[in-house]
């Protein structure tokens, strides 16, 4: 997640010798700091806005529009973090999505753990839901989905954002996509999901043995990224 | 020494990292490739692929949202 991606300026301080000239005659670029200071005001009015209407409507809008910022600065694409292994060796993506899933770990650990000592419903517990075939499948067909989408979720949102149209038809496929499964999910739920066995690991090895085992988990992956990032790049 | 210009305008990653990773393993040590990129995310992962592979490269944006990749051959 460097950013050794350095714009070279076009006054031609290139150090790679081209034939032509033809990148030399370029367009005049505009100025986009007033477009980008319009926006700005907007955002924070909106923000306000939203904040006057009910006070979590307010965060949400701060929190999304923090996310897209963060996600289109740091490039944090999914999809590449599973793709480029394959495609040129580079874990660099993979290894920050395990960092970022070990930092949820232990945040989500210790929000629910908060409550659970205080005797409250834990949060979030309509999340763990049954593994079955139907997971795998499902992670099949989106994993291949992405890469022909040349996104996911939230890389292909971001994109929008930024403007490129082809991902925009992504999105509207994505939205089809997902109403479907929505009209499905009863039936594979009744025939398929809910046979399968519910799991949350605090149950199984407790709360300190959970947090400690989902972490060494990643911790591997993590070594095993680096190992075959050395391996790729050697021959 | 040639230069290849590759139009990946409009083509979503890892498109345009494919067709450099093809055009660089067909051509000759010393010439260069320009991809036209204007999928940012390909801005990221085309550069990184290369440098690591060894060769030579520059990022040029040629227009708002438009890049150039340039890639020299040097092995």
């Amino acid at each position: 997640m460097s950013d050794a991606v350095k714009v070279e300026n076009a006054s031609g301080s290139s150090s790679i010798r081209r034939s032509s000239t033809r990148s030399r005659t370029r367009r005049k670029k505009k100025n986009q700091l007033p477009i980008g200071i319009v926006v700005f005001v907007l955002i924070l009015l909106a923000g306000a806005y939203f904040g006057f209407q009910s006070a979590s409507l307010g965060l949400q809008w701060i929190l999304g529009i923090s996310f897209g910022f963060i996600l289109q600065k740091s490039r944090f694409c999914f999809t590449a973090s599973m793709r480029d292994p394959y495609l040129t060796g580079s874990t660099s993506i993979t290894r920050a999505v395990l960092i970022a899933l070990a930092v949820t770990t232990i945040g989500f650990t210790a929000i629910k753990y908060g409550y659970y000592i205080n005797g409250l419903p834990i949060p979030g517990m309509s999340y763990v839901v049954p593994i079955s075939l139907a997971t795998i499948i499902g992670a099949f067909v989106f994993g291949v989905g992405m890469v022909i989408a040349g996104g996911c979720a939230s890389g292909t949102l971001m994109r929008v954002g930024e403007g490129f149209s082809m991902q925009v038809l992504s999105l509207a496929f994505f939205v089809i996509g997902s109403l479907w499964g929505a009209h499905d999910f009863e039936w594979w739920s009744f025939h398929i999901i809910s046979k399968g066995p519910k799991v949350f690991l605090p149950d199984v090895f407790g709360w300190f043995g959970a947090v400690v085992i989902q972490l060494l988990i990643i911790l591997c992956l993590y070594m095993v990224a680096v190992k075959y990032e050395q391996a790729k790049t050697q021959d | 020494m040639k230069e290849y210009v590759i139009d990946s305008f409009g083509e979503a990653c890892p498109v345009p990292l494919i067709k450099a990773q093809n055009k660089i393993k067909e051509i000759e040590v010393g010439d260069v490739v320009v991809l036209q990129i204007d999928h940012s995310c390909a801005m990221k992962n085309v550069p990184e692929w290369a440098r690591k592979d060894g060769h030579n490269v520059e990022v040029e944006e040629v227009d708002d949202g438009e890049w150039e990749v340039i890639i020299e051959k040097t092995h």
